[in-house]
């Protein structure tokens, strides 16, 4: 009996520790993966935040070339992110201001959600829910929680035929919803035409340019920025998917970002040499379910971001110190 | 305050200390509220100088750049300006380069603000122990929104710097995270 016992107690506490995730809605998740990176689509979606509601148009194009995409925002200011193989440039016509960033590592789209599905697999629980009808087209419902509370749930609707992602909710601890994207109309499979890619900034804007470069390996090797910092603590799960230097052109500073994720959750912690004319976050701030933290450490602006709770990138940000033991 | 303690405040706005200089002011700092006030003051007058916008924020940069300068009738002729910025015809070939075919040929000229400098060449000596004390922010807390919850510009561009890097690495909602970027407003 006491055998018995002992068995059912190790049996909770690995189920306790492994959270359930039906295979079939796996699938869905991985299917929904390689459809958002294979698929021509044209539509518009709404991008809702408290308050706030915006309508974006997004245009994506998958070719033998790689990947290009374009939002616009359709309200107000027709803000543009344009995305190609290896940079991303952002438009900002009411602050005249052009910011491009070559893609670390050239290597396409890397919101590769595929990639790191397995890991993310004990802690959420992803099952099947109901079926239901978004942009006129026949969605199936993902539900996906975590296991604790330092990280968000989320509610997906994938295009039953293509794959698609239609509609995602991002959740909070509560239930309550954080952020939705919802697709109003969507077509797929189209031809898009370079014209429908192309900003449609107006003939002889004049534009601010702000341009950061990654730094190459072998200099991120010699100014040894790598191994200075240290972070003790990480939500269970959370480990290094990518690091990377980037040199601001405005100013020359370097800007070591390395991101840690869970397989669907991810934080991206941000180290700034200080240029000494700056200000800085110190505490926490947020931009609808997206939450920073910032501290200075060193002489180094230290900032963490990352769609997870206040408290996740707070706890992250409180635990990182210089790798030598200098503290300010 | 002193006028050479000033000259080194306007000096390490100006990025022009190094080494043990640079020590020296930052331990300054570290120790004198007086100096953090002003260096802040010196900060808001050498952006405003150098053309950095502010005109987004809710603070009222002229009035406290003309406080500034009652108190301190000295700096204005300190901080001199520096060329930071070039105004040149828009290389066609960047856009080319830039976006590909995502971009228009058609755009206009560009301000180019600094130039792509080389990793090692300018980057401060590493300052081990010392500390900055750079302004801090005051957070303005308001319900969520699509911007950042800070009172400054220049915070809020920093932080949608980094969500565009961030993005990168988008979860779940990888197809739309972007919106997160062309909703940013700006109108605070």
């Amino acid at each position: 009996m006491r055998i018995f016992l002992q068995l059912v107690l190790v049996l909770c506490l690995v189920v306790g520790t492994n959270s359930f995730a039906e295979p079939e809605a796996m699938k869905v998740l991985e299917r929904m993966g390689i459809a958002a990176k294979q698929l021509n689509y044209e539509g518009v979606f709404a991008y809702q935040t408290g308050q706030n509601l915006q309508s974006i148009r997004i245009i994506h194009r998958a070719d033998e070339q790689g990947e290009t995409e374009r939002l616009v925002s359709l309200n107000g200011a027709a803000r543009e992110v344009i995305r190609t193989n290896d940079l991303v440039t952002c438009i900002f016509p009411e602050g005249k201001r052009v910011n491009v960033n070559r893609r670390p590592l050239g290597r396409g789209f890397p919101s590769d959600l595929l990639r790191r599905l397995g890991s993310a697999t004990p802690y959420y629980e992803v099952v099947k829910g109901k079926q239901g009808r978004v942009a006129d087209r026949l969605v199936g419902e993902l539900i996906i929680k975590p296991v604790d509370s330092y990280r968000y749930g989320f509610r997906l609707w994938v295009d039953k035929e293509s794959d698609l992602l239609l509609k995602s909710e991002l959740l909070a601890e509560d239930g309550h919803v954080l952020e939705t994207f919802a697709f109003s109309t969507v077509e797929m499979d189209k031809t898009i035409p370079d014209s429908l890619l192309q900003s449609q900034i107006s003939s002889g804007t004049e534009m601010t340019w702000n341009r950061t470069e990654p730094e190459s390996a072998a200099n991120m090797a010699a100014t040894h920025l790598l191994p200075r910092w240290h972070i003790a603590w990480l939500p269970e799960g959370f480990s290094l998917v990518a690091q990377q230097n980037r040199i601001k052109a405005k100013n020359g500073a370097t800007v070591e970002q390395r991101v840690y994720s869970d397989g669907l959750s991810s934080v991206s912690v941000f180290i700034e040499k200080i240029r000494a004319r700056h200000s800085h976050l110190h505490g926490g701030s947020k931009m609808g379910a997206v939450n920073a933290f910032g501290t200075i450490l060193s002489a180094h602006f230290v900032t963490v971001v990352g769609e997870v709770p206040a408290k996740t990138v707070e706890k992250i940000g409180a635990s990182i110190s210089p790798a030598d033991g200098t503290q300010r | 305050m002193t006028a050479n303690q000033n000259e080194i405040l306007s000096a390490l706005v100006d990025g022009e200390l190094q080494g043990k200089e640079l020590d020296r002011a930052l331990q300054f700092l570290d120790d004198n509220e007086q100096a953090k006030a002003q260096l802040q003051r010196y900060q808001f007058a050498s952006d405003v100088l150098h053309g950095n916008a502010y005109e987004n924020s809710q603070v009222n940069l002229l009035e406290r750049l003309s406080t500034a300068l009652d108190d301190e009738l000295t700096y204005t002729t300190k901080i001199a300006p520096k060329q930071k910025a070039q105004v040149i015809s828009l290389p066609q070939q960047f856009w080319k380069q830039a976006a590909g075919l995502a971009m228009a040929a058609s755009v206009g000229a560009l301000a180019v603000v600094g130039v792509i400098s080389q990793p090692q060449s300018q980057v401060l000596p590493i300052m081990s122990t010392a500390a900055v004390e750079a302004p801090v922010q005051t957070l303005a807390v308001t319900a969520g929104g699509n911007r950042w919850t800070v009172e400054e510009s220049e915070i809020a561009d920093r932080l949608n710097t980094y969500l565009v890097d961030h993005n990168e690495y988008a979860g779940a909602s990888g197809v739309f995270s972007y919106a997160r970027v062309v909703s940013y407003d700006t109108g605070q």
